[in-house]
């Protein structure tokens, strides 16, 4: 290491560190300095149980000051599991409809009435809950309630703006699967969830049904009610201020009816399955993803999770990236994701591969996975650092108030509370290398599912080697089965294999 | 306690919504605090006044390649490893670098405060521009310009605009330099750009975040006070006077497939008294789908462009706007031209209405207040206005002044600069 002369400072840095001797540095900049104590908690409010109008709407308020915004958060609790079997995508397109107009407004001025408050609008649909979000200038709160009160109680459903958001839809669906990466995980997620009511999320452009505005009208006088809502005020606002407000504006909301079909758990995949999605235009990379499903943790195996995944594939220094791109070189990068919803959860690794080494990168993928539960568990040495990732990064993610909103909407529309608020910290503090020893081993020995998303013709001398595997098209759409013959050899082996007709647990 | 810190113009003021400290060390390193206990995170952005503006002809390019090279190790942190002790740590970091700066940012937890500053100030006194990091930042360089050089019709286009615009060659040329001169750039090239312009009293550090001030100005004076003065800057050159005659030239772009033009106009210096004014009218005219410029170019009834982009646009000293719009063929091309002209016309003859002015100013103020609203962002927000006016004298007035715009002022503004001899035009033709 090259050091260099420098003149002493006068100041009282000169005084604390030690003195430099010509050719010398200080001998504080010769290694990192060593952190204070951290902060173990937010230092936000906690979460207070919500009030509840008249009307059965639930009201909870996020206390942040000094961001100049004020932030609406409306659950509505039909998420895409609420769209009709067999018809995926109407709890997107009512979604998406709410911006198209009202019985007074049309999509252009009620663009407009949001740019006049400072704000920004959208609604984001998952498998659980559609989330309606208005961001708006703090002292426009008022004027934002009445702009919502106004798409909730007098929305208009045209043909025409049917028809403009299913071409927009359509677009974006034809858009996003030109990348290989989400067709890879599209398919992985419809066949970890095959069966399921979250399968509805990952519908592809041919589902796209015309519909009517009266299946539209129905969904939304179904679902949309104030006793299957939750609202969230996020800025310098107290809950008592937020429920006098909310009651001025959506006191005329009328509840509803609401007969929701329970959701089922999630349930693992009962076997080992390998696909291949062809993608004939990705013939330079390719792309691997690889996951289980399970029921929704607990919170405290939801922490050993995230200090697992961690371990796993989180991070830069993960053990997927260390192997699969800095040792064995197969891969641009190896990371693994941990996805959790009301009734269930993913666990899976996203890596691009050379396409030369798509056999050997996932061997070593799922050699990593089980090894994690057994031969080679997850140390201290690495459990900390994972910790100290996850606990430092924590609140950092709650800085934009975008993302301060999001997280509220994510811990109310879960259903959870303080645990993953101001007791994230506690949470993830409690986990060592036993309850990672026992995560692993009740989540990452369950069978896996692997999707190769690539050229069909590129890959196929190289998966020669796998027993069986299924091809799918971009779309999702099967294709054939290749499976071994007695001698070894790989043939197309027509239909589906009959175990994978049925989702889990399905007879 | 001023004598304590050195000889520092200490002073401490509110700052809009958030407090403020900015003093100076003896090596020339302004230094700015502002503490924000909303959550335990703090961040830091080191902020060099070093651009392309500063690179001499026959060198251009350094100032990106520097960005590269500044995270190739220095002496006390090896290659490539500053994201990595920023990683470890649930920490995020980033860099930019445009013509009249480059800027160092990261956020991490607040226990972490030391850390960053062990690692700025380490790359600030020690750099080490290897042989190997050097042609890996010379390869990156070459590589950003082939893949804009693919993706981009109107590359050449803009560079010539930008000449006519700017009309000097240390504002005007490109950010990414030009392949011969980057293949010819030396390692000494680096190191001498390096010394002269990365030093302490080239840069302005600003801490955001949640820190104890006396602690973290401990720090600061540990880490940055032994560290060597540099070659002082050199005075910017100054606002360009407005044009004084209409400038029209045309320009072929062989692989472009549509015919387009640029449109751009000499402004004031950047934060100038008409400054705040020419930001409002550029929210009028060219920002988002309900500006002037938009409606009347994208109307999807009556669509006359393909695409509109640009606005108002700072290098250093020189404020301009830039308008940059793609059409169907030439015959759309001129009713862009005129299209926008009459807003122009319109706008100095018909004052907007009180309530579209509103609606503007709002849509400035949510810009406004989303890039202050994290830590790192306020940093970056400090740094950028101490580089632009070299203090802090009349910080917290700023949104103020925005805010108080009137349509009269508009009306004036749009009559003072959006003429046709202070107009540049350059005409895009396709082979």
């Amino acid at each position: 290491m090259r050091t260099r002369a420098f003149s002493l400072g006068l100041g009282l840095a000169a005084v604390l560190a030690a003195i430099p001797l010509a050719g010398q540095q200080e001998r504080f900049r010769k290694t990192p300095p060593a952190p204070e104590s951290l902060q173990l908690e937010l230092g936000l409010p906690p979460l207070s149980p919500p009030a509840v109008l008249s009307n059965g709407l639930k009201v909870s308020v996020a206390y942040r000051e000094g961001t100049g915004f004020m932030g609406i958060e409306l659950l509505i609790y039909a998420g895409e599991s609420a769209s009709p079997a067999g018809a995926p995508g109407l709890a997107t397109f009512v979604a998406s409809l709410l911006s198209q107009g009202t019985q007074v407004r049309s999509a252009a001025e009620l663009e407009e009435v949001v740019e006049s408050l400072g704000g920004t609008f959208f609604v984001n649909v998952n498998q659980d809950y559609i989330r309606v979000s208005l961001h708006v200038l703090e002292e426009n709160l008022d004027k934002a309630l009445d702009f919502l009160a106004q798409i909730l109680l007098q929305p208009q459903f045209l043909d025409r703006n049917i028809a403009d958001i299913r071409r927009m839809i359509s677009y974006d669906l034809q858009d996003k699967e030109q990348s290989p990466e989400f067709a890879a995980k599209r398919q992985l997620y419809r066949l970890l969830l095959k069966g399921h009511p979250y399968e509805r999320l990952a519908f592809s452009r041919d589902f796209l049904r015309p519909w009517t505005v009266r299946e539209v009208q129905d969904f939304f006088d179904r679902f949309y009610r104030p006793n299957n809502a939750h609202l969230i005020l996020t800025g310098n606002v107290n809950l008592s201020q937020a429920t006098r407000k909310i009651s001025h504006v959506l006191n005329t909301w009328a509840p509803g009816d609401i007969a929701l079909p329970p959701i089922q758990p999630v349930r693992p995949p009962e076997k080992e399955r390998i696909c291949l999605v062809d993608l004939p235009q990705s013939r330079e990379a390719c792309y691997v993803f690889s996951g289980t499903a399970f029921p929704r943790p607990s919170t405290p195996d939801r922490a050993a999770l995230m200090v697992l995944n961690q371990v796993l594939g989180g991070s830069l220094g993960s053990r997927l990236l260390m192997n699969l791109r800095e040792s064995k070189e197969y891969a641009n990068y190896a990371f693994s994701e941990l996805e959790i919803y009301r009734e269930g959860g993913l666990l899976f690794v996203r890596a691009r591969v050379l396409p030369e080494k798509v056999v050997p990168a996932l061997l070593e993928i799922q050699k990593e996975i089980r090894s994690l539960a057994g031969a080679n568990p997850a140390l201290a040495g690495e459990i900390e650092p994972a910790k100290t990732y996850l606990l430092g990064n924590f609140p950092i993610g709650l800085e934009r108030f975008e993302q301060f909103t999001a997280r509220m909407a994510d811990i109310i529309g879960l259903g959870a509370g303080e645990e993953l608020w101001n007791g994230y910290y506690a949470q993830v503090m409690l986990v060592d290398p036993d309850r990672v020893l026992k995560a692993a081993q009740a989540f990452l020995q369950r069978p896996f599912v692997t999707v190769i998303a690539g050229d069909r013709a590129s890959l196929a001398d190289r998966l020669s080697v796998l027993d069986a595997y299924d091809i799918f098209d971009a779309k999702g759409q099967f294709i054939a089965t290749y499976a071994k013959d007695k001698k070894g050899a790989l043939h197309e082996a027509g239909g589906m294999r009959p175990e994978f007709q049925r989702g889990p647990g399905q007879k | 306690m001023a004598g304590l810190f050195g000889p520092a113009s200490v002073f401490a003021q509110k700052g809009g919504a958030f407090p403020l400290t900015h003093y100076r060390l003896k090596n020339g390193l302004n230094v700015v605090l502002s503490e924000d206990f909303s959550l335990p995170v703090v961040s830091v952005a080191v902020a060099y006044g070093a651009g392309s503006i500063l690179e001499p002809q026959g060198k251009t390019g350094m100032s990106s390649m520097m960005e590269n090279l500044m995270f190739s190790g220095s002496a006390n942190v090896p290659p490539r490893q500053h994201f990595n002790y920023i990683n470890r740590v649930g920490g995020t970091f980033n860099a930019l670098v445009s013509e009249d700066r480059t800027v160092f940012y990261e956020t991490v937890p607040s226990n972490r405060l030391s850390l960053l500053l062990w690692l700025e100030s380490d790359r600030m006194r020690s750099l080490e521009i290897g042989a190997k990091a050097f042609e890996d930042a010379r390869s990156a360089l070459l590589g950003d310009l082939q893949d804009r050089r693919a993706n981009d019709p109107y590359f050449e286009s803009s560079r010539k605009f930008d000449e006519l615009l700017y009309g000097d060659f240390a504002h005007s040329h490109s950010l990414l330099g030009t392949e011969a001169d980057v293949r010819s750039l030396t390692i000494e090239d680096l190191r001498s750009f390096y010394a002269a312009n990365y030093g302490p009293n080239n840069a302005v550090l600003c801490i955001t975040g949640s820190f104890d001030k006396l602690r973290t100005r401990e720090l600061v004076s540990q880490y940055f006070e032994s560290l060597p003065r540099g070659r002082d800057p050199s005075p910017p050159a100054g606002p360009l006077a407005l044009a004084r005659k209409r400038v029209l030239q045309s320009f072929v772009e062989p692989a472009a497939t549509s015919p387009a033009f640029y449109l751009g106009y000499r402004l004031v210096a950047p934060r100038s008294s008409d400054f705040y004014t020419l930001t409002i009218l550029d929210y009028i005219l060219f920002r988002g789908r309900s500006s002037k410029a938009a409606r009347r170019l994208l109307n999807p009834d009556a669509k006359i462009a393909y695409r509109l982009s640009g606005g108002i646009e700072r290098r250093r000293d020189r404020s301009v706007y830039k308008i940059f719009v793609l059409a169907n063929n030439e015959v759309m091309i001129e009713y862009c031209q005129t299209a926008l002209f009459s807003e122009f016309d319109r706008l100095k003859s018909s004052p907007l209405r009180e309530d579209e002015l509103n609606r503007y100013k709002a849509m400035f103020k949510q810009d406004y207040l989303s890039r202050l609203s994290t830590t790192v962002d306020r940093a970056l927000y400090l740094g950028d206005y101490f580089l632009t006016l070299g203090g802090f004298q009349e910080f917290g007035l700023d949104l103020e002044k925005y805010m108080s715009v009137t349509a009269e002022d508009v009306v004036g503004i749009v009559a003072r600069y959006l003429t046709p001899d202070n107009s540049i035009i350059l005409d895009v033709r396709t082979k």
